[in-house]
């Protein structure tokens, strides 16, 4: 057998305020913790961009992962209507510039505080969609009605759901079964026998690796694909080729 | 790399050191849907990952009926002998009941091993008087008692709270649970050199990066047991983070395994 190709679709760089354990702002730290867990690429965001202003995070992301082929940069975006970020039509061609992968938006009152309803986000979510860009949603940072919104409203936007937890199953069959474009990231998935679960109801194409290293380590997330009881395919298929075919499918 | 490092990303059980899961629960919960809750399933991802033997306790004890997550741990221990084993679950809200549970499930199954309290799902402070002859129960016999903590948010079981406990009865052995959740890692460690008989636990979903390493570091890999949450949490992820932890091979034998059988006799 051979080691699966992991490829991450939820790791950061930067400071955290309040760490679990120990703050890991680095690009050296962040790759250490993918070295212990056997990680091999990373989709990045800078917590500046969350935590802080979106484009001063973007900007220091991508000074901070520049030199680094296995690390792919992931930008925090906001609606353009204050102008503290570009229209869409200016915004999409200056990722496509940099070469940026997808983005994240946290829209609830404590992060960045603006509606993902259409009146607000629509013209940003509709750009998105219109290239295929996978829009990546902290769960613990927004509802799984707002999720259900985004995905009712842009039915050709890739959404992956990530940090959704181990109890998050009553939520997400339903919404699997409306909707062909969510995508489940594993951080926190990890209830009793959830992976193959998902697999025999859904497919292993709806599920998305993702460790949220380095908040948590990547350790757990590796273990529970590699011991899942599902065949080899869908093994690989988690592990990275699902993320490359949504990048893929992309810019197009 | 670690010795587990091949074993782990191919999906090869680890079979060359015995892994005892010393925190898990057994069955379907109001809370959420759990697709492997049945103790069948349960063996089942134990086998896939190297797992030799669980302690239960029940959720249905903790969600609702102590009598009834009783019954289903002394089954499952029938069901399965040697490889599960129990947790007696008692309740300061029944605090007769909880002591006849207390000798019943002592006395009439050998591998009821330990006592598990949870203290913020029964809305039962750990240091209410009711509590007294459960305790007693527990220090009369030297045993081992498993206690969901967290942080200083939870007014019912939190890690300062524990460590009191810890301190008045210290023929018991204290298992912080989750060691204070994902944010009390620091005060767990600190608790635990306050206090000889507390003894941390790893089992976490939100498993902070080097928590494992931070603990060896910190007090030694003697005072530091394997659990897993089976089957709130699947425990394959568990195996992950002690088999792929950045600590030497026999602190792994000693979290896995060693001091559980330090603290009980399986």
């Amino acid at each position: 057998m051979h080691k699966l190709n992991y490829f991450d679709c939820n790791c950061s760089v930067g400071r955290v305020a309040y760490p679990y354990l120990h703050d890991i702002p680095d690009v050296e730290g962040l790759l250490k913790e993918m070295e212990t867990a056997g990680i091999d690429e990373a989709l990045v965001y800078h917590t500046v961009a969350r935590d802080g202003h979106p484009p001063i995070g973007n900007s220091m992301l991508m000074d901070e992962i520049r030199n680094h082929r296995e690390l792919y940069p992931v930008w925090v975006v906001l609606p353009h209507h204050t102008g503290e970020m570009s229209h869409p039509d200016k915004l999409l061609p200056e990722m496509k510039k940099n070469d940026v992968k997808a983005v994240r938006i946290y829209p609830k009152a404590n992060y960045h505080s603006f509606s993902i309803s259409e009146w607000c986000s629509g013209e940003l979510l509709g750009a998105l969609e219109e290239e295929c860009i996978p829009l990546i949603l902290d769960l613990e940072t927004l509802s799984w009605e707002d999720v259900n919104t985004i995905l009712e409203n842009h039915k050709k936007l890739p959404v992956i759901a990530a940090t959704c937890t181990y109890r998050n199953n009553r939520y997400i069959y339903p919404l699997l079964e409306k909707h062909k474009n969510l995508f489940i990231e594993l951080s926190r998935f990890m209830g009793g026998g959830a992976v193959e679960d998902l697999v025999k109801r859904f497919g292993s194409h709806h599920i998305i690796f993702g460790s949220n290293m380095p908040q948590y380590t990547g350790t757990a997330a590796v273990a529970l694909l590699t011991y899942s009881d599902i065949d080899q395919k869908a093994k690989k298929a988690i592990a990275g080729g699902n993320l490359s075919n949504l990048l893929n499918g992309a810019w197009k | 790399m670690t010795e587990y490092f091949n074993h782990i990303h191919n999906g090869i059980p680890i079979t060359d050191v015995e892994i005892i899961d010393l925190h898990a629960h057994l069955g379907s919960t109001r809370i959420m849907h759990i697709p492997a809750n049945d103790v069948i399933s349960m063996v089942k991802s134990m086998d896939l990952c190297g797992i030799n033997k669980t302690v239960v306790s029940p959720i249905a004890g903790i969600d609702s009926d102590i009598v009834l997550g009783n019954n289903m741990m002394l089954e499952s221990i029938r069901a399965h002998r040697g490889r599960i084993y129990g947790a007696c679950f008692v309740n300061g809200h029944h605090p007769e009941l909880s002591l006849d549970e207390l000798q019943r499930c002592f006395s009439e199954d050998k591998d009821v091993k330990m006592i598990k309290i949870h203290p913020i799902s029964t809305f039962c402070n750990m240091k209410d008087k009711r509590m007294r002859n459960i305790y007693e129960f527990a220090s009369d016999r030297k045993l081992v008692v498993l206690v969901h903590t967290w942080l200083d948010n939870d007014q019912y079981g939190n890690q300062d709270i524990f460590a009191e406990l810890a301190k008045d009865y210290p023929k018991i052995t204290w298992i912080m649970g989750h060691s204070g959740g994902p944010y009390g890692s620091r005060h767990a460690v600190e608790l635990a050199r306050e206090n000889e008989n507390i003894i941390l636990d790893t089992t976490l979903s939100t498993a902070p990066a080097r928590q494992i390493e931070f603990f060896v570091s910190e007090i030694g890999s003697e005072r530091i047991i394997f659990g897993t949450d089976n089957p709130y949490l699947d425990p394959r992820p568990q195996i992950g983070r002690i088999g792929l932890a950045d600590i030497s091979h026999q602190d792994r034998v000693n979290i896995f395994s060693a001091n559980a059988h330090r603290m009980i006799n399986f």
